[in-house]
């Protein structure tokens, strides 16, 4: 897990909950999947952009997933925009997955 | 209020996919009944009212209509590309919906007037709909992909089949072609079983159940060789059958499939073998069985070349036939029908409600004790269906 922000203390704050977003065919949840590459935070305007990624670009649960951190992040932060923006490009692989990850997964 | 999700790409509206899925399970209902009913039709020709309209129910209203709706939500999936037309999906649907039942019908009471007629060309219509869906998203796509290569090849076979019946159908009021439709038989169903089922089944499982196994295995040569020895094998046992070629000549295609499935299942052991999800589900199990039963067709068909004498070839014929239909066929859409079906209902009736509250994750909305049950009865019944098969060979 190596997520790119410009701080800290709230994206920790933010993956609390997103450990709970789930993809709901392998079961794991997004961080330890790897999906999760930038957060960042502008306080003054009270606005958080997530940048992530899907295992597959027309996976069919794309929607929900990204959906669901929608929901997640507007749980921990409220009164903040929530922008969500699906990037390609570097693609997930395999080797993205943590260690907790793989062991969940029975590696 | 509608989230911000930018660069998020939809995929096929579970609308399109879903009426294909329950026709089809409403095709194997009609597939096994007709079974059921026309157990002494197995012990003689297969070339009689109630085993066409059997073959018929299994290849078209289960098999294909399966494969059609499955493809139009994994097609996407294979050529990372929208689907290029919902009403041509629609189309495909209402064509074939109506077209198979007419076809059915006629065989089963055996009008070769206007049911047959209907049924075919309608059916054709709808194919050639599925052809122009498939090929207008691979190409608006990703050309290049393997898989894609084997969706649009195997839908041309398809295509090449069910103008060869609907030619076959119009053949027995007016002589369409040299020879009398039993003789062409052999060729409309290698161009369905190997040009379209295996062609689509391999293009499709080949890039899906290293998916489901959280593989990374792939190898895109072994892929084009397989893909290179199938047509092959069908183009030349389509050279030999239609220039009366001897019987040992058959053995070239039929070594060239056996060794397509070895290359295929070796595919699947490596992605199994470096697999990172170490539980394998009951649904990708059957799937990886059904590669297996592959390959018992193509030992009978070794066998009935090499040792069967003459007198019981037909019988010989249906077991080929029943191994096929109600073996690998079955076994590989079962498997892929409840490894998908969970997670499109899911998407349509749980999606929004994530984050708000309990939803049940996909795999809890499928009833894995009853999916368990129809396995053990599925796979305990074929080696008992087969057996009797061989000894009703007199």
């Amino acid at each position: 897990m190596n997520i790119k922000t410009n701080n800290n203390e709230k994206c920790d704050y933010a993956l609390q909950d997103l450990y709970n977003v789930i993809d709901p065919e392998i079961g794991l949840n997004i961080v330890d999947l790897g999906l999760l590459y930038e957060m960042y935070f502008d306080e003054d305007a009270k606005k958080l952009e997530c940048i992530m990624t899907l295992t597959t670009q027309f996976c069919p649960m794309g929607e929900a997933i990204t959906s669901d951190t929608h929901n997640s992040l507007e749980q921990s932060f409220p009164d903040w925009d929530i922008i969500i923006n699906l990037i390609f490009e570097p693609a997930w692989n395999m080797n993205m997955i943590s260690m907790t990850g793989r062991e969940y997964l029975g590696q | 209020m509608t989230p911000i999700i930018g660069g998020l790409q939809k995929t096929t509206n579970y609308r399109v996919v879903l009426p294909f899925y329950i026709y089809a399970s409403l095709g194997l209902l009609l597939g096994t009944t007709l079974l059921l009913f026309s157990t002494k039709d197995l012990f003689v020709h297969y070339f009689n009212p109630h085993i066409l309209a059997l073959t018929h129910s299994m290849a078209l209203a289960w098999g294909t209509m399966l494969i059609f709706g499955a493809s139009h939500q994994l097609l996407p999936v294979l050529v990372e590309g929208k689907l290029n037309s919902d009403k041509l999906a629609y189309l495909t649907f209402g064509l074939m919906a109506i077209g198979i039942p007419f076809l059915i019908y006629g065989f089963y009471v055996f009008n070769v007037g206007a049911p047959l007629k209907i049924g075919a060309t309608m059916i054709n219509l709808g194919v050639l709909c599925y052809l122009l869906n498939v090929i207008s998203t691979a190409f608006k796509n990703n050309q290049k992909n393997i898989h894609a290569w084997f969706a649009i090849t195997a839908t041309i076979w398809l295509l090449t089949t069910t103008f060869l019946g609907l030619l076959l159908v119009f053949n027995f009021q007016t002589p369409l072609l040299t020879n009398n439709s039993v003789y062409y038989l052999a060729v409309h169903a290698h161009l369905g079983i190997i040009g379209w089922f295996l062609l689509m089944v391999i293009g499709l499982g080949s890039r899906l159940i290293p998916m489901f196994l959280i593989s990374k295995y792939t190898n895109n040569k072994i892929l084009w060789l397989i893909f290179a020895l199938l047509n092959f094998a069908l183009i030349s046992f389509l050279g030999f059958y239609l220039s009366g070629a001897p019987t040992y000549l058959y053995y070239i295609p039929n070594v060239m499939g056996v060794a397509a499935i070895l290359l295929f299942g070796r595919h699947c052991y490596k992605a199994y073998k470096i697999r990172i999800r170490k539980n394998v589900d009951q649904q990708v199990t059957t799937s990886l069985i059904s590669i297996v039963l592959m390959l018992i067709p193509f030992i009978i068909l070794i066998v009935t070349i090499g040792a069967i004498p003459k007198a019981y070839i037909n019988r010989m014929v249906m077991l080929y036939g029943f191994t096929i239909f109600f073996g690998w066929i079955t076994a590989i859409i079962l498997g892929m029908t409840f490894k998908t079906m969970p997670f499109i209902i899911w998407n349509k009736v749980y999606h929004s409600k994530a984050h708000k509250g309990r939803t049940p994750a996909p795999k809890e909305i499928f009833n894995n004790k009853v999916y368990k049950i129809m396995q053990l009865c599925y796979l305990g019944d074929l080696p008992s269906l087969s057996l009797a098969s061989y000894y009703s060979i007199k």
